[in-house]
């Protein structure tokens, strides 16, 4: 940073050590903001991680137990234990993993036509996978049962993803949008060089520029779909067919709410968010905005 | 970083190809399959009882397979609904009795015949009410459950209180020296009572011979405006304000009152029969083995000497949808579920049985029998068919929250709650 | 993992005036683009277009549960409408939702600025903290999020009262957070921006990063204010992130359903009713789809008209400039 200073007069060099001194007292400072704010943000995920180790009698104490002190698993294994656990960790990854990736392939082609085309009804289609969004999802559930019903979706993991795909595409479709915009004119041109087809060259060269793209949005699919949770209780009937967050939910009932087992099911059902979070962690904070800056 | 989603993405759809073709093959309502509502009560009070009826049923339709799917009491109508709509209902579904009336008043469950059930004749007075309209019966009593004071004996002796309060006023004078001898915790409770327990409420306005809602001449009126209902409803604030620290904004399922008194939090509360239990699970209140000792139950004295506080006869009973298309087979499941020796199950479970010949099935429970002896005297809410609109719209929990926190007046919340209720049960369904 | 670098500084160096696409030209007038966008559609057509075209119909008939069993409604023309309008608790509702949803949006769109600049500040090990911990709010299922906040406000058992009294800030021993509406909209408001701040923070951080810093040096170095070189240079940068991030807030807030529902127990008093609420109790509670639909349908008109500048703007974003 003082590299531009570094020839200064010795006069100068007092007032750079203190303005030094000023910058790691600053940066201290920051660091000591950062950690507090980390502090806030984590706390209440710690609190769910906490009750999920702790006996049953030290998670309703006169005095909170601040930390696990006599961990136990039992409420994992409990939890784990509970009917349909497998069966729907299995159903929450099927539902997952074709959301983010149909929502990936449409989101793609329909980015494409929004990105490199200029046609009649484009506008349009902007103005409704905005407006999409804007309905409430609760005016929704009877008509969009009664849609799945009249083509035998109902009970089906189909029928949900369906439903969650129209959710999660205009979220999409308009992030990889802006990463289409990103990709420079001299590569398309370098595509058109090649013989092959013009529509397959131009899906070859931008496929690997927008991964970063294709990243950040799967992730928001991921979170969006792993989530949810009336449209899969309402659509999913068998208890073999139902999702992790409706598993979640029956262990709040009108006679008890087992807490330590529903925190264990939680910390159970944020960690596959978690895994896959880190795991594209390093392309998500580009990936996010190289959409964003182009709109 | 490419491969990596290559691989996720092969990963997915070879998951996918197995889950779409499986659930493709599965054809859609086969007479070969009997779709049950529950709620998880049974799952995890009496499954033993599921199992015998379903296991008699298939012995009886060895071809039909039966699922029974469990629900949950916040969002069970709100699936079931949808179901209506799209005309794909289950073939038996549980109900509050609270809840019954307005999907009999729609047309939403098929008429029964009672003579064809086990136990007809005997059936729990309040359970069959709750499934007649207009003369007909639309589904069969399942279960009840009264409400009883569970008590430490300890703490009552502690304050020379050796037998359980007969009267009212020395149900009264007992918190009032457990107040003053261990009131200095703020966390302590004589009566542990949350604001928006309205079967409690509700309870009171029946002991002063006051009405929540009468019908006059087909129009429905809401009446707790009347002088016994304000009467009632003052008992009923001046007593929790007095012996209860209990959250005024909350009702009596956050958090369950067996916590805070497994805690020693609390000296008494009114639950189900099935609450006793939950005060020792450790997943509940995890109180020791030998807190049991402690313990004691007696139904809530009334104001007029020998008799109880009416308790709320709360209970479920099971209905046959109107769009069934295996309603036969929906009668003998509910005749096998609700047959004597199933019934003996979920009474011994911490419930009423739906008959009066099985009322002494918890006698010797010294648990169990205070809840069956507050049976005696009961209430019901008015059988209305827009009744439960009420509850939904939580017309007597605010109102109960805006007499405790002083937010209004007992007449003010009163009148306002009675026309509330005037208006909804007339509205046109 | 090197991909990601080529597309970074792509979408970095590609200057922002509209270029002619070589392809795009010459597949501009056929019917390329439609049969693109068919599949997106397709689906969305598929699954809302009935859905949309029922929730309006319903709006104009009286459909309680007896309707609902026989699958017929009674057309009764715009009665449902005038009721809600003529109703000065709706009007309350609507009011208290705006609000609801303004406060939400600003504390959101703040506090996920001053974080999201804060990240740009700390050391990489705090840095990495902070990330973490933004992703694990953001991974926390809604059901789960307010499964812990109520926990922590608990009446009897809250970690909050607990630390307050402890704190001798007061004495909170059971101190009911929803008893008082103002301290309740507190929790629910709070739980709700914490839910929220992560996917601010963290697109707006990313946004940060891009922002050259050489030109947030020069103007250091010409004696601009830290606050002028955010208002003058990193603003304008980022002014699609917000105009996305905002937008995407209000439509969010604006139909806040699910916390204030499960934090009050699924049983709220009116004085925590917001549109999405009073929509929800009229149709499944009340069993008055008609007016519940009606509901919707305002709320989504009156959606439209708050965020017009903002699709606007997006609109006018995606005609490419």
């Amino acid at each position: 940073m003082s590299s531009p200073l570094a020839g200064a007069p010795v006069a100068g060099l007092r007032t750079l050590e203190r303005g030094r001194r000023r910058k790691r007292a600053r940066r201290m400072g920051v660091n000591a903001l950062g950690l507090l704010v980390f502090a806030i943000i984590i706390f209440p995920v710690y609190w769910m991680i906490a009750t999920a180790f702790k006996r049953g009698s030290d998670i309703f104490a006169d005095t909170p137990v601040w930390f696990p002190l006599h961990p136990t698993l039992s409420n994992f294994s409990d939890a784990i234990h509970r009917p349909h656990f497998w069966a729907d960790v299995k159903n929450s990854l099927i539902i997952v993993g074709c959301v983010v990736v149909f929502s990936l392939v449409l989101a793609f082609l329909a980015a494409l036509a929004l990105a490199k085309f200029r046609f009649y009804g484009r506008k349009a289609f902007i103005v409704l996978i905005i407006g999409v969004q804007m309905i409430p999802l609760n005016a929704l559930i009877i008509p969009i049962y009664l849609v799945l019903s009249k083509a035998h979706q109902v009970d089906k993991l189909s029928g949900v993803i369906v439903t969650y795909l129209t959710f999660v595409l205009p979220f999409t479709v308009w992030t990889l949008r802006g990463f289409m915009l990103g990709v420079p004119r001299e590569l398309e041109e370098a595509a058109q060089v090649d013989g092959s087809t013009r529509f397959g060259a131009f899906v070859r060269i931008l496929l690997p520029l927008i991964g970063p793209g294709l990243v950040a949005t799967s992730i928001f699919a991921f979170i969006q779909a792993w989530n949810e949770f009336i449209m899969a209780y309402v659509l999913l009937h068998s208890p073999e067919k139902q999702t992790l967050t409706v598993w979640l939910a029956s262990f709040i009932t009108d006679r008890g709410t087992a807490w330590g087992p529903l925190m264990a099911g939680a910390t159970l059902t944020a960690l596959p968010v978690v895994i896959f979070f880190v795991a594209v962690q390093r392309k998500i904070a580009f990936g996010l905005t190289a959409g964003a800056v182009r709109g | 970083m490419k491969t990596r989603l290559i691989a996720a993405v092969a990963l997915a759809v070879a998951l996918a190809i197995p889950a779409s073709t499986a659930s493709g093959s599965t054809t859609k309502a086969s007479a070969s399959k009997l779709v049950i509502w529950l709620q998880t009560d049974a799952q995890n009070g009496w499954p033993g009882a599921v199992a015998a009826a379903t296991s008699a049923f298939k012995a009886q339709h060895p071809g039909v397979d039966v699922e029974v799917q469990y629900q949950q009491w916040t969002t069970h109508l709100q699936k079931f609904d949808a179901s209506i709509a799209a005309g794909d209902v289950p073939d038996v579904i549980e109900m509050g009795n609270t809840e019954t009336t307005k999907y009999m008043a729609a047309g939403a469950f098929s008429a029964l015949k009672a003579k064809n059930y086990p136990n007809s004749s005997t059936w729990l007075t309040a359970l069959k009410q709750s499934c007649s309209f207009g003369g007909k019966l639309y589904c069969i009593p399942y279960y009840a459950g009264a409400r009883a004071v569970i008590y430490r004996k300890d703490l009552y002796r502690s304050v020379g209180v050796r037998t359980a309060p007969k009267t009212f006023a020395k149900f009264i004078s007992v918190g009032k020296k457990l107040m003053k001898k261990y009131g200095k915790n703020k966390n302590f409770s004589a009566f542990y009572e949350p604001g928006q327990n309205w079967y409690v409420a509700m309870s009171f306005v029946a002991d002063y011979g006051g009405t929540i809602a009468v019908n006059k001449g087909g129009k429905w009126k809401g009446t707790l405006n009347t002088p016994q209902a304000i009467r009632a409803l003052t008992v009923f604030k001046n007593t929790t304000r007095l012996l209860s620290r209990a959250s005024k904004t909350t009702d009596e399922a956050h958090p369950f009152p067996s916590i805070p008194f497994a805690k020693g939090r609390a000296a008494a509360f009114i639950g189900n029969g099935w609450e006793w239990p939950y005060v020792f699970d450790p997943k509940g209140g995890a109180a020791p083995k030998s807190f049991a000792k402690k313990m004691g139950a007696y139904p809530m004295p009334s104001h007029i000497r020998g008799r109880y506080t009416p308790t709320f006869l709360g209970g479920s009973d099971l209905a046959i949808p109107a769009q069934s298309k295996n309603k036969q087979l929906a009668a003998d499941w509910i005749k096998q579920f609700t047959n004597s020796s199933n019934e003996r199950t979920i009474a011994k479970a911490g419930n009423i049985a739906n008959t009066t010949t099985l009322v002494n099935v918890n006698k010797t429970n010294p648990q169990l029998a205070p809840f069956a002896k507050a049976a005696k005297y009961s209430w019901f809410v008015p059988t209305a068919p827009n009744w439960v609109n009420v509850e939904n719209a939580n017309v007597l929990k605010n109102m109960c929250t805006a007499i405790l926190t002083n937010r209004s007046s007992v007449k003010d919340a009163a009148s306002k709650a009675s026309s509330q209720m005037t208006k909804i049960l007339n509205a046109k369904s | 993992m090197s991909s990601r670098s080529p597309a970074a500084t792509a979408a970095i160096a590609a200057p922002a005036v509209a270029r002619r696409r070589p392809f795009g030209r010459r597949l501009r007038r056929g019917a390329a683009p439609y049969a693109l966008l068919l599949p997106a559609a397709a689906v969305i057509g598929a699954v809302l277009g009935y859905p949309l075209y029922y929730l309006v119909r319903l709006s104009f008939q009286h459909y309680g549960l007896f309707q609902l069993v026989r699958h017929k409604g009674e057309a009764i023309g715009t009665a449902n409408y005038a009721q809600i309008l003529h109703d000065g608790f709706f009007w309350h509702v609507v009011l208290r939702t705006l609000v609801f949803a303004a406060v939400c949006v600003v504390l959101t769109v703040v506090l996920g600025t001053l974080i999201a600049l804060l990240l740009a500040e700390v050391g990489s090990f705090v840095r990495l903290l902070l990330t973490a911990g933004l992703i694990f709010a953001w991974a926390t299922p809604v059901v789960v999020a307010v499964s812990i906040w109520s926990w922590m406000v608990d009446f009897e058992f809250g970690v909050l009262n607990w630390t307050l009294t402890e704190l001798h800030v007061g004495d909170y021993t059971h101190h009911d957070w929803f008893a008082n509406p103002w301290t309740g909209w507190a929790v629910i408001i709070s739980l709700i921006v914490w839910g929220a701040i992560p996917f601010v923070a963290i697109t707006l951080y990313a946004g940060l990063t891009q922002v050259s810093p050489e030109l947030v040096e020069a103007a250091s170095i010409d004696g601009a204010s830290r606050w002028r070189v955010f208002r003058d240079i990193t603003l304008p940068l980022l002014k699609p992130i917000y105009v996305i991030v905002i937008s995407l807030s209000i439509i969010w807030d604006f139909q806040v359903f699910n916390q204030v529902w499960l934090i009050l127990n699924g049983s709220p008093r009116t004085d925590y009713y917001l549109m999405a609420i009073y929509a929800y109790v009229e149709s499944f509670k009340i069993s008055e789809y008609g007016l519940g639909s009606a509901i919707a349908v305002v709320m989504v008109a009156i959606m439209i008209l708050i965020s017009f500048f903002y699709v606007r703007e997006m609109v006018k974003v995606g005609e490419g400039e």
